[in-house]
């Protein structure tokens, strides 16, 4: 069988975080791209998890063949990355980052899958951490015409097809889909094991599979964008917060539920 | 090419159990179908309850679209993105809101790709230019920053509203919406997706809690979890984690509060040992009172509570617990 995974390459959230937290967060003169060069570019987390997910259906027994791609600007370290960690082969889709949103994107990655031999499950992350937008799997199912079953904490191969456990704000549900399906993986899936060294340095060695748009075969159409993302600002929160002042513990929690109390926000 | 319609799209709104969204997305959308030119409608699959009809009038919908159909009886998303995108072609509206939640999260981004559509999530405004380009300006980097979008006019947009992204607002002269049954054929449609175990709900959720108290990274460890719990019970509330200590296994995933965990909305928020980072507080900004407690009197959190405490929590929890039960 045959699993795709998608990946995307982001700069790591916990930095820009850090340089929100600082108030250091800036914005480049092109209004929209943030600008700090010692932010690490890495695999977004929830794809690392999606290649995890695949991992393990591999360690179950499943005789499969794991395939990563990737699109737009050729991400070679996040690929030779997916390599060591045990993708049979890793692909790069040549695209001009500044012709795409996520409905071009899901055309690339569809007709990639599309003609490349098709895939029994296609997994990604249920959402990147730069954007937070989470559409590109549900495109791709739509484009693949493939049942999508998103937020899951475990995917397993079941009867002539999958046995997805998704985390809703319920409690987990399981559901069961015969054929194919993209998955989207949350990070209730758990860590991601690491690469070891021996094969770190063999995926030194690892070329991507690039692939031409061209070679896709996409419309006109399929390779126009219909969102542009035109800016980007850092928003200003102003704080208004009122500390509580004491000399103990005590003091301080007493002041602040006589506080609470007062203003009718606890009984 | 669409109509200057924007139509405002629920489902599953029972009797008494009426999303609080709907407000929020009816003020945002008439906001933009004044400035699209275009009427407001309000589509809804299933019956046209009396409070839909009370709520639609007061918000100024011209027309309360509605489809009923056998296979809508129970969630379905193969039969919720047939039926609307059925209703795209029909009446092709320009703008498709929803109320951004677990199950909009798929069907936005599927009905955009059956209906042709543009699609953007964690939107907080939109902005209709007189040249019909439409802006929608939305969350991202976990809600460090936003990220403003344009969809230029021949493109219909499906846009998923974030919770509490305006504050609701009557319209200044109430309506009589026209009631339109909708036609639709989900004869083809056959739920491709089996559910095998429905989720065990257990006790009350966190959406709807009105105290919650939450833990973070700050609490050390594990076994101090119980804190916060004690807490919860001593103010008649539930409790909350930051991902991090879920990640962790310090808790179960069902207390997560952020982005990717639950976004609540209660009357008190107290965060203790918690940094205040953009994705947690996507989960909880919308609390009328946070409350912080944390040792560093620079934590972000401290910039969006009310109340603060710069302490060590394992020692002011314990005195809190006390206080509350006093």
């Amino acid at each position: 069988m045959r699993i795709v995974v998608c990946v995307k390459e982001v700069l790591d959230p916990d930095a820009v975080n850090n340089y929100a937290l600082a108030g250091r967060l800036q914005i480049g003169d092109d209004g929209k791209s943030l600008t700090q060069t010692a932010i690490p570019r890495l695999m977004n987390g929830f794809d690392e998890q999606a290649l995890e997910a695949a991992l393990r259906i591999r360690d179950a027994g499943a005789d499969c063949n794991i395939t990563v791609v990737s699109a737009g600007p050729t991400p070679a370290d996040i690929l030779k990355h997916a390599a060591a960690l045990g993708a049979d082969e890793v692909v790069s889709i040549e695209a001009d980052p500044a012709a795409l949103d996520a409905h071009v994107i899901a055309n690339l990655l569809a007709g990639y899958i599309r003609t490349s031999g098709g895939a029994d499950l296609v997994l990604c992350g249920r959402q990147a951490s730069d954007d937070d937008q989470g559409v590109v799997p549900a495109l791709v199912g739509e484009v693949l015409d493939l049942p999508i079953v998103t937020i899951a904490r475990s995917v397993e191969s079941a009867d002539a097809g999958w046995r997805v456990t998704r985390v809703t704000p319920d409690g987990d549900e399981v559901v069961a889909v015969k054929g194919g399906a993209v998955v989207t993986i949350s990070n209730e899936l758990g860590d991601p094991r690491y690469p070891t060294a021996a094969s770190k340095i063999k995926a030194r060695r690892v070329k991507p599979t690039v692939v031409a748009v061209s070679e896709l075969g996409l419309s006109a159409a399929d390779s126009e964008p219909r969102v542009a993302f035109t800016r980007q600002f850092v928003p200003t929160i102003q704080g208004n917060c009122e500390f509580i002042s004491g000399d103990s513990p005590a003091e301080l929690a007493d002041r602040l539920i006589a506080r609470l109390r007062e203003d009718s926000v606890i009984q | 090419m669409s109509s200057n319609e924007v139509v405002v799209v629920t489902w599953g709104l029972g009797g008494e159990a009426f999303a609080g969204e709907v407000d929020d997305i009816l003020t945002l959308g008439r906001a933009a179908a004044a400035d699209a030119g275009g009427a407001l409608n309000w589509l809804t699959l299933g019956p046209v309850s009396d409070r839909i009809a009370q709520t639609a009038g007061k918000y100024g919908v011209a027309n309360i679209d509605h489809i009923e159909d056998a296979k809508l009886a129970d969630f379905s998303a193969d039969a919720i993105v047939a039926a609307l995108a059925q209703y795209c072609e029909q009446r092709s509206p320009r703008v498709i809101l929803l109320a951004q939640g677990f199950d909009v999260r798929l069907i936005a981004p599927r009905l955009a790709a059956k209906a042709g559509a543009g699609v953007v999530m964690n939107a907080a405004a939109i902005e209709v230019a007189g040249d019909g380009k439409l802006s929608v300006t939305a969350s991202a980097y976990g809600g460090d920053t936003r990220a403003v979008y344009e969809i230029a006019a021949v493109h219909a947009c499906v846009i998923s509203v974030l919770a509490n992204a305006v504050l609701p607002e009557v319209a200044d002269a109430p309506t009589t919406p026209a009631v339109r049954d909708i036609a639709v054929d989900l004869a083809a449609v056959d739920e491709r997706i089996q559910v095998l175990e429905k989720p065990k709900a257990e006790g009350p959720r966190l959406d709807a809690a009105e105290i919650i108290v939450s833990g973070g990274r700050g609490l050390g460890d594990a076994a101090n979890y119980k804190l916060i719990e004690e807490l919860a019970v001593a103010l008649g509330g539930l409790p909350g984690a930051s991902r991090p200590i879920v990640d962790d296994g310090w808790v179960d995933s069902s207390h997560q509060v952020g982005l990717t965990g639950t976004i609540t909305r209660p009357g008190l928020y107290l965060a203790a040992g918690i940094s205040g980072a953009s994705q947690h507080m996507a989960g909880c900004s919308a609390a009328k009172t946070i409350v912080a407690i944390n040792t560093d009197p620079d934590a972000s959190i401290f910039r969006y509570a009310r109340f603060g405490i710069v302490g060590d929590c394992l020692e002011i929890l314990p005195e809190l617990i006390r206080a509350a039960k006093a």
